[in-house]
């Protein structure tokens, strides 16, 4: 099983939905966005183009950043699920170095949304990110485990998003890279990452 | 000690207000902008720590937008208004101090009583309310409960430059609704006009980006004319860039082009289903039967004018020149053909800087994808099948021409007959046949006597009552849209008339009551809307200390927001559901907690003053009015009931008795399928839609006729029937002032409010655009603006605004592109203080910078743009983390 996501660039409407559902569901910290998003021009008027990236963890299945970590913090799951334990990590940032998609958080302080008060939700939901260390999307592990999909795919408004075993040639990922031309971002990195993306114009 | 917000202490945020359910998923609806979706809650040990879309409600089927994500951090945003508050500094002003003093609620509404029966004993009509179309069902229990068992009728909202104005009339007279929406079922061309629909901001935003979404993958086209490259532009297959204000010339050539070169006229919809082979006279109006005042069609067998109703749709002159009664006469249709022969491409290049081609081959292209004469069978019944719709919003709308182009565009999807059948534009749900069990909540067009559609616009009698009570007897009645659509949308028309001085306004303001909105970030320029209510008692019940309370408020109310408080029935009945195929839904808005601190729903605040005020008795008569309640489930004036119980009666009322306010608790939302009789409805509908709107020729002579016998400087030039093009005042160049300024809208913003929340700030200074002003990268460099310069852009009459500058190619060389309502100054609102640009400040608020037909502001102005040499001194605003 290769856990791997796809993100249809023609149907994204760059609304960030993804990003503040991440941010929801996972209760992180300011200034840590698991799921973000690239706005891209290019073009001179009037014939310009803008275009909508979102950025996450590419859960690579050769991921730089588990090579380099030198606690073994970050894991690579047999299911290609990429994360980090965090009670192992001691917060060195070589992975950060190592990524070459920019989808790790260092946690350096005590960040909250206003000021230093932090409010119930806060409360409740930082308890589970330690400080001085690495973050990053896990592909809501959690939510897989109770069967439900990542949030960023399962609240997408456009439905831009599908998440599903790449491994599986009858998945609807499998199926969308193979018929609709899925590529990888940077895919001569070698990091063989697991989110694919369809055109915007095809 | 207080701080600013009144609230005693930050750590009161803790354990203030948690109930002990211990895992919860709690089902609602939303509240922070005007599409009020499904939501479910989960609530923890008391504590809200997720909000989703809820899957069983068609309003949104469980994905939500960033802002509905994001109202975990509006409930427990500690800059919230927690406690009521009260002036201690005797002036008022912009940037002045107010000096709240925490008071208690008890206190809070005995002054607030004592001032509603001074007034209401001078004259009640000294009352004026306001507030946001976000909270609509509070808003409406304001407007259409309070309101008039106090004996007002001044109502407005203060979403001024929001607002829908002229598309609202028109939704009205030609789709029976109050907003429109495209069949993305069927659709295959999509020709947006300042728009965003599915893709940005727009009605039923959440369920609209998935069937759009759907569209565009099985191939629909979409085509978007726009100055800025909106959501919607990114997302097009072509877009169309043009000169603000335009838009109106740029439709008419379409249409010349449609009616006069490619004849893809519908004319079994036109003769069946619209008044296009009326007859009208050199005096504009329809020519009527002498004897039944009927209006004429020509008999093309029998060679006359005959009433309509005795003509077959056949036989039926759509074109002409007639004589009758020894009067010249045309059919409408005649009369709009031949007036927008004109709009050559040639000539729509003049003026929109769209290249004649391009608009050709856009007519086209429409045309054909609209397939006259196609058919569709669903549900056993064979339909027209017009698979093709233009729809417009603010962009095209949103200037003092707004009434032509608003009819410029709609006509483009009546000509080809794609008009509430599969495939093309269709009007918000105007047919309901009501619950399986209990046919509630239903309603349907009428007919009127010359034919044309009727609707009752008012969800409830009481909306349709609210016209009859006393009217302000201002000096001159403008067509006001109370007239026109029964619920008070009259957005900048109050005041602007109160700030002049050349009407009289026997019931000035003398006490103010506002719900939620920020007038005076929200209307236009903020001065403005000061000057307007200055000298009133200004009570606002807000979530936030904002510029609006600070400025002008005597007291603050602590509003519960919408997680914290319940509100029966919380959804309009029409524009609120997506349109299309689907399901109904009606849903609960329920606390998922218990409200924090000293906040109150502001509806039961009501209650309570006019519990005080004497006069609860006829707001409870009036909500059994504004809900159709009727025994055994109409209120006793005279018993208590809590709200909670009212409630439990209405959803009785509606949807049988087991389905009560504790089944909606728990199920939040009901659901049943829309039948295709509703939904693709005009091939049923006995009513004509109006493409000329005689009615207007009437308002014009009675306005034009009051304005001059009192002397007052109102032109009804452009009470027009049919569609036109004239420039708005920022078309027109100035000298020095070489640029249009206007405004966009992004999906995780509403109006101002959202500003304040951090996670939609985050989004906000993570993307390269909407904290800035962005101009042409070649305009700029010509003025010796580089990116992220501090720029001011000012109009003719010296106000301006600054922010930094961000170059792009997604603008036309001309304009200017501002995001939303930036720029908050209040010291109530940190978060939101300073970010992004305050366009409203580039707004006139006057009678001369709106179109009078429809209320609609100007909303884009005509300005120069420089770099700010110095920076020493200059409220410089956030801006983003950039591209």
């Amino acid at each position: 099983m290769r856990l791997g996501m796809v993100i249809d660039l023609k149907r994204c409407i760059g609304c960030y939905g993804c990003q503040v559902a991440c941010k929801t569901e996972n209760g992180t910290r300011p200034g840590t966005t698991y799921a973000r998003l690239l706005k891209i021009e290019s073009g001179t008027f009037p014939n310009v183009r803008r275009t909508t990236l979102p950025l996450l963890c590419m859960h690579c299945a050769e991921p730089p950043c588990v090579d380099v970590c030198p606690t073994g913090a970050s894991q690579k799951r047999e299911d290609g699920i990429v994360f980090v334990d965090t009670e192992v990590c001691v917060g060195c940032r070589a992975c950060m170095m190592a990524c070459p998609y920019g989808a790790r958080y260092y946690q350096d302080e005590k960040h909250a949304y206003f000021g230093e008060t932090l409010t119930p939700y806060e409360e409740a939901r930082y308890v589970d990110h330690l400080e001085g260390v690495v973050e990053k999307c896990d592909f809501c592990r959690h939510r897989l485990e109770d069967g439900l999909e990542p949030a960023c795919v399962a609240n997408c408004m456009a439905r831009a998003r599908i998440f599903g075993d790449l491994d599986d040639p009858e998945s609807e990922v499998s199926r969308l890279v193979r018929d609709e031309a899925g590529f990888q971002l940077n895919p001569e990195l070698g990091t063989d990452p697991s989110v694919f993306y369809l055109a915007a114009e095809r | 000690m207080t701080s600013l917000n009144g609230n005693a202490t930050q750590a009161e945020v803790q354990g203030s207000g948690r109930t002990e359910s211990d895992d919860a998923w709690i089902p609602s609806t939303c509240s922070i902008c005007y599409n009020q979706c499904g939501i479910r809650c989960h609530v923890v040990d008391g504590t809200l720590i997720k909000i989703e879309g809820n899957p069983d409600s068609p309003l949104g089927r469980g994905r939500l937008c960033a802002r509905g994500l994001s109202g975990i951090q509006l409930l427990y945003d500690p800059n919230r208004v927690n406690y009521p508050l009260r002036r201690t500094n005797p002036e008022k002003g912009i940037g002045v101090d107010p000096g709240w003093e925490r008071i208690s609620w008890d206190e809070a509404l005995e002054t607030i009583t004592d001032k509603l029966t001074e007034v209401r004993a001078k004259d009640p009509q000294k009352l004026h309310v306001t507030g946001t179309v976000t909270s609509l069902a509070p808003l409406g229990a304001l407007t259409g409960i309070f309101a008039p068992a106090f004996g007002t009728a001044n109502t407005f909202i203060s979403d001024g430059h929001q607002c829908g104005n002229a598309e609202h009339i028109l939704a009205r007279t030609l789709h029976a609704s109050v907003t429109t929406n495209p069949d993305a079922r069927y659709c295959d061309y999509l020709l947006l006009f300042g728009c965003q629909v599915g893709m940005g901001t727009y009605y039923a935003l959440t369920t609209m980006a998935q069937d759009i979404a759907d569209a565009r993958a099985r191939g629909m086209k979409v085509v978007v004319v726009d100055p800025y490259m909106s959501a919607a532009a990114e997302k097009a297959d072509e877009w169309v860039p043009i000169k603000p204000g335009s838009d109106g010339a740029l439709a008419c050539a379409i249409l010349n082009l449609l009616i006069n070169e490619q004849r893809d006229i519908d004319c079994g919809y036109l003769t069946h289903h619209t008044d296009a082979p009326y007859l009208v006279g050199a005096d504009g109006h329809y020519v009527r039967d002498p004897e039944n005042g009927k209006p004429l069609v020509w008999s093309t067998s029998a060679g006359e004018g005959r009433p309509f109703d005795l003509v077959d749709a056949e036989d039926a002159a759509l074109e002409g020149s007639f004589e009758w009664d020894g009067q010249p006469c045309h059919p409408v249709f005649q009369l709009l053909s031949t007036k927008m022969a004109r709009w050559t491409p040639e000539a729509a290049e003049e003026v929109t800087s769209v290249p004649a081609e391009t608009i050709r081959r856009i007519a086209r292209e429409f045309g054909e994808a609209a397939r006259i004469g196609a058919t569709i069978t669903l549900g056993g019944e064979e339909l027209p099948l017009r698979p093709a719709a233009t729809l417009y919003f603010k962009g095209a709308h949103g200037h003092d021409n707004a009434w032509p182009t608003s009819m410029a565009i709609e006509l483009i999807n009546e000509i080809v007959g794609a008009s509430n059948v599969p495939g093309g534009l269709l009007g918000t749900n105007p047919v309901a046949f009501g619950h399986p069990e209990t046919q509630l909540p239903r309603w349907a067009p009428g007919v009127d006597g010359d034919g044309l559609q009727t609707t009752v616009l008012g969800e409830t009698e009481t909306e349709r009552g609210t016209r009859e009570w006393p009217r302000p007897p201002e000096g001159v009645e403008l067509p006001n849209m109370r007239d026109l659509i029964s619920w008070p949308i009259t957005t900048c028309a109050t005041p602007a008339m109160l700030n002049d001085d050349r009407f009289t306004f026997d019931n000035r303001p003398e006490v103010l009551i506002n719900y939620g909105a920020n007038l005076l970030m929200s209307v236009a320029r903020p001065e403005a809307s000061f000057e307007a209510f200055k000298d009133a008692f200004v009570i606002s019940s807000n979530l936030y200390s904002d510029e609006t309370a600070e400025a002008l408020a005597d007291i603050v109310l602590p509003d519960a927001c919408y997680l914290e408080r319940f509100d029966p029935v919380p959804n309009s009945l029409r524009h609120h559901h997506p349109v299309g195929l689907g399901k109904w839904g009606h849903q609960i808005r329920q606390p998922v907690v218990e409200p924090l601190f000293e906040r109150r729903h502001f509806t039961e605040v009501m209650r309570d003053v006019g519990a005080r005020l004497g006069i609860l008795d006829v707001m409870q008569a009036l909500v059994n009015v504004h809900y159709g309640l009727t025994p055994p489930h109409a209120l006793e004036p005279r018993e208590e009931y809590s709200w909670e119980e009212i409630g439990d009666r209405i959803y009785r009322a509606w949807f049988g008795e087991e389905r009560g306010l504790d089944w909606f608790k728990e199920h939040g939302v009901v659901t049943w399928p829309k039948q295709v009789e509703e939904v693709y409805w005009k091939p049923f509908a006995e009513g004509r839609a109006p493409i000329y709107n005689e009615w207007l020729v009437d308002v014009g002579e009675d306005v034009q006729r009051i304005a001059d016998e009192q002397s007052l400087p109102i032109s009804t030039e452009g009470f027009v029937p049919l569609p036109d093009w004239w420039p708005c005042q920022a078309y027109e160049p100035q000298p020095g002032y070489d640029m249009q300024a206007i405004y966009y809208r992004v999906a995780w913003h509403t109006f101002s409010m959202t500003y304040e929340i951090p996670w939609l700030d985050e989004v906000s200074r993570g993307e390269p655009y909407s904290y800035f002003i962005c101009i042409n990268t070649a305009t700029a460099r010509d003025k010796g603006i580089e990116d992220n310069d501090l720029i001011r852009v000012e109009v003719p009459d010296g106000a301006s605004t600054t922010g930094r500058a961000r170059l792009t190619e997604g603008v036309h060389p001309e304009v200017i592109a501002i995001a939303n309502n930036g720029g908050h100054w209040a010291k109530g609102m940190p978060i939101a203080e300073g970010k992004g640009v305050f366009f409203n400040q580039l707004q006139t608020m006057d009678l001369e910078h709106m179109d009078l037909v429809s209320l609609t502001i100007d909303c884009d102005a005509r300005v120069r743009v420089s770099k700010v040499e110095s920076e020493v001194g200059e409220p410089v605003a956030a801006a983003g983390g950039g591209s």
